[in-house]
């Protein structure tokens, strides 16, 4: 009966409605990238559409029916990130350079305009002249007499033929009408862009619906050369390749664009002194943090694991006290651990009478770092050493004592050589997850402490990850390029790392 | 089979249209101008407009509520051209971001709108000359004592000191920072000690002299907050951690404090004794912080064709005296405009508008993002240094001094 739920036409059914809401779905998702500008991620949805029909619907091959939908998402939210990352360190894309080059110029064009020199503003009527024309109509304060602008032309109004509103503002004439409600929104786009004539040198510019500056442009574009020149210096701004237009001094326009530097982020790493040295640094204590955190945690787990090896009165009780921490949300375990490490009112300096700063000077933030993570990692240790510990023959513990072997023989000669052998890809995955261990630093030391005034901009507890979140989202000046960059140079050694423990565990061996 | 695989071709395909119907993004109502604000201006915002249905004759309003300030400010660093505001309610740090980023759009303010706020005010929202939106209300911290501990407002940095040593047995500090942090909130502490990142002329332009003198600050630490073997004599913490539950249980006499948090301290039944930290001469203050929040418009009003709409809107609600009461009778907040304390909604927003008043520095994010080390950065390490690590401050107040002196050189390129 079971059985025939998934087979014959009813399965079919299922399925063809099943795939039809899906693709749905996945086209409605596709035609918002579209609609965005976002033609990779509308393409992968596509063609994830298109594949999914096709292997729901065909007997093309059985196997890609399970592993499709991981393999779609592997791609999307693994391999789409880390080919994206890639792509965005070979850019410079940081605070300033985060637009495509057309919309930069569209910007650099607005704001190439300067008011003139005492700041003069009209209070304005906007409206249509008798031609249909968009205007507006003003007092003008500088010449003393009422006049319409379009973008063509200035005319004076006689003042008697001028209608005022309830504010004194021009509002109408005979050659002049105000919007209404509905048209004011309807030209927004429009009149926002308009230049209203006034003379030679200036034009007015509207200021929402009530009001016009007097502007003249600073900035020419030339489309031929890709040029701007300012009118104001005549210095002209090329494209300096590095996403901005700078003039011969390096000065440069805002804003600027994401620009191909390929390599650069990367070779800055190792040749710019004030990003080498940080960089070196917190590698350094990237694999210490790792390196400790493995063995400590591998350590305590192992020793207590041992403990409990041996039928001890009330060991269920204390297996499961020493599962607690592991049961409980690291974030809320990291929280707790950052008020207990602080300097008033934490419980470990009360508890120990002390008055140190922990978390404001180097060796106490890293001694507190390896504390919390070996509190949080050793349950983990501990239940994977007591399975494998049970796992270890007792006749080869029984044999080697028969032998006259001392427990301490017996565990470094046979049980701790089986055990590492056992557990080796383990301690190299944690390995890995430590080299990465953002949620830790950042919740409780934040990266700190940092010596700003001597100039460093990573903190002492800093591991590269939480290093390249600072670099990415820095409040006043974000890199995501050089972020992107060290991301990568992140994922090629966490990558190498695992492959390596792969490898010798031969895990891929078995698989294959 | 065949038969089977054309019916499901036949539904794959009208999924395919079904989706391409039901994909069609929804037309944004193109006359409405959208407002981002966070979980407390955003409810606020929906009352003012419900007050008043023709802010801008022929547009609507859309307000988007974020839950956070922080979750607000990823959004808007994450809005594409699509779903970006036209107006957003932020904090005047965004401005030099935003604008060098080509997210912020300029206006241009009539003489009538410019005379409402204080030069200092504008100059929050300011960035190359340009300016990017209009100041709503104040963010300021100032120094509250409890009048059970201390009889009469100190007069000078001086007197708190002498009260605190003086009853040091039974007190955790003499001044902290409850409100604000040991950057922001603590500026008052390191401006009365005279280590100022930049200094303001008396006609509202950023002084382009050096702003701290490293031996008056070295030597004002050592006299007021440190003891006789160069150690914290425990007057100011360099953490404010606690601050406030201190100042609470009466275990500190003077506390800095947010003018968004006072409800907590008139709750536990503590007057508004507000005052900006004393200075080392008596009678004198030290300036802090009176950083402006701004309503700011956005590049993406142009790209939805509501620009002229959306700075009418501007002009309406937040510039015109009309429209900043009506909001702030609602948000409670400080207002920032010229005569602001004398609308003030509340005592304790009067106080802190006063002080607002007499000791603001407006808050240039150019200048305090800094060249190299930001303003934000240093000043946490330099209490830091001279309070819990002991270092020298005479050492410490000459870094502490180039780093200041870097940054006004690159912050002043950027105004």
């Amino acid at each position: 009966m079971l059985v025939s739920i998934f087979r014959g036409k009813f399965a079919f059914v299922l399925k063809v409605i099943s795939l039809l809401l899906i693709s749905a779905i996945l086209v409605m998702l596709a035609q918002q990238a579209l609609a965005s500008g976002e033609y990779a991620i509308a393409i992968f949805l596509g063609l994830a559409t298109f594949a999914l029909n096709f292997v729901y619907l065909t007997k093309t091959s059985i196997p890609l029916k399970f592993f499709l939908p991981g393999l779609l998402f592997l791609l999307a939210f693994v391999v789409g990130p880390v080919l994206y990352t890639l792509a965005m360190s070979g850019f410079t894309y940081q605070t300033g350079n985060t637009l495509s080059k057309e919309d930069a110029i569209v910007q650099i064009q607005k704001l190439g305009k300067v008011q003139d020199a005492n700041g003069t503003i009209f209070d304005v009527g906007v409206g249509k002249t008798s031609a249909n024309e968009l205007g507006i109509i003003y007092f003008d304060s500088l010449t003393n007499e009422f006049a319409i602008s379009t973008a063509k032309a200035r005319t004076v109004e006689p003042a008697s033929t001028i209608v005022k509103d309830d504010f004194e503002i021009p509002a109408s004439s005979p050659n002049f009408r105000p919007l209404t409600d509905n048209e004011f929104s309807a030209v927004d786009a429009q009149i926002s862009e308009l230049r209203f004539f006034y003379n030679d040198e200036f034009y007015l510019g509207l200021e929402g619906f009530q009001a016009a500056s007097l502007y003249k442009p600073s900035l020419r574009l030339d489309e031929a050369t890709g040029e701007f020149t300012s009118l104001v210096d005549g210095d002209i701004y090329r494209d300096n390749g590095r996403g901005n237009f700078a003039n011969e001094a390096g000065k440069v326009l805002e804003p600027g664009w994401r620009a191909p530097i390929w390599f650069e982020n990367y070779t800055k790493l190792f040749t710019d002194e004030r990003l080498r040295t940080p960089f070196i640094e917190v590698f350094l204590w990237t694999i210490s943090f790792a390196a400790l955190s493995v063995l400590t945690t591998f350590a305590l787990g192992l020793l207590l694991a041992i403990a409990l090896n041996k039928a001890i009165r009330g060991r269920r009780v204390y297996r499961s006290i020493l599962i607690l921490p592991y049961a409980m949300p690291s974030v809320m375990s990291i929280l707790i651990w950052g008020g207990m490490f602080d300097t008033e009112f934490g419980a470990i300096n009360n508890l120990f009478g002390t008055d140190i700063a922990w978390f404001q000077n180097a060796a106490f933030a890293r001694t507190a770092v390896i504390v919390v993570n070996l509190w949080l990692g050793f349950p983990y240790f501990y239940l994977v050493a007591s399975g494998a510990l049970q796992a270890i023959p007792a006749e080869l513990s029984e044999a080697a004592a028969i032998d006259g072997a001392s427990p301490r023989q017996i565990f470094n000669k046979i049980t701790l050589p089986l055990l590492l052998k056992i557990l080796s890809p383990l301690l190299i995955a944690s390995f890995a997850f430590n080299f990465n261990n953002f949620n830790l630093i950042y919740l409780l030391t934040g990266g700190g402490p940092i010596a700003q005034l001597d100039g460093e901009i990573a903190g002492a507890t800093d591991i590269l990850i939480s290093y390249t979140y600072k670099i990415a989202f820095n409040e006043g000046n974000s890199n995501l390029g050089l972020a992107s960059a060290i991301s990568v140079l992140i994922f090629l050694l966490v990558a190498s790392i695992s492959l390596y423990g792969l490898k010798k565990s031969k895990v891929l061996e078995d698989f294959v | 089979m065949k038969k089977r695989y054309s019916a499901a071709s036949i539904l794959a395909v009208a999924a395919l249209a079904f989706g391409v119907i039901a994909g069609a993004p929804a037309q944004a109502a193109s006359k409405e101008i959208v407002i981002w604000a966070d979980e407390t201006r955003g409810p606020n915002l929906e009352k003012l407009m419900s007050q008043k249905s023709d802010w801008v004759r022929g547009y609507t309003f859309k307000i988007v509520t974020y839950s956070s300030f922080d979750a607000l400010k990823a959004a808007f660093d994450n809005a594409t051209d699509k779903s970006g505001p036209d107006i957003v309610m932020a904090a005047n740090d965004w401005v030099a971001t935003g604008a060098k980023g080509g997210k912020l759009a300029p206006l241009t303010l009539s003489a009538a709108t410019k005379a409402q706020f204080t030069p200092g005010q504008l100059y929050d929202l300011t960035y190359k000359g340009k300016l990017y939106g209009l100041p709503v209300d104040i963010n300021n911290v100032a120094m509250i004592y409890n009048s059970k501990l201390v009889k009469a407002a100190p007069s000078s940095f001086g007197d708190m000191v002498d009260l605190y040593l003086a009853n040091k047995s039974t007190l955790k500090a003499g001044l902290c920072v409850a409100g604000g942090g040991m950057s922001w909130g603590a500026l008052g502490v390191a401006t009365a000690m005279g280590a100022y990142p930049y200094k303001i002329t008396s006609a509202g332009a950023v002084d382009t002299a050096d702003p701290m003198n490293a031996a008056t600050v070295a030597a004002n630490v050592s006299k007021y907050l440190l003891d006789a073997n160069g150690k914290s004599n425990g007057f100011f913490p360099a953490s404010d951690t606690g601050c406030k539950e201190n100042f609470l249980a009466g275990k500190v006499p003077f506390a800095i404090i947010g003018n968004w948090e006072w409800k907590d301290y008139v709750a536990k039944g503590f007057k508004m004794n507000l005052s900006a930290v004393p200075g080392v001469t008596a009678g004198t203050y030290a300036p802090s912080f009176g950083s402006v929040s701004g309503a700011l418009l956005t590049t993406y009003a142009a790209k939805h064709g509501v620009e002229a709409g959306a700075k009418t809107a501007l002009f309406n609600i937040f510039g015109s005296r009309s429209g900043a009461r009506a909001y702030q009778a609602i948000e409670g907040r400080p207002p920032a405009s010229r005569d602001g304390a004398k609308f003030a909604p509340t005592a304790a927003q009067k106080g802190f508008a006063k002080v607002a008043g007499i000791t603001s520095l407006p808050q240039i994010g150019a200048m305090l993002n800094g060249a190299g080390t930001s303003y934000w950065d240093a000043l946490p390490s330099f209490w830091t240094a001279v309070l819990v690590d002991g270092k020298n401050p005479t050492t410490e107040s000459t870094k502490l001094a180039a780093i200041f002196k870097a940054n006004l050189a690159a912050g002043l390129k950027d105004l």
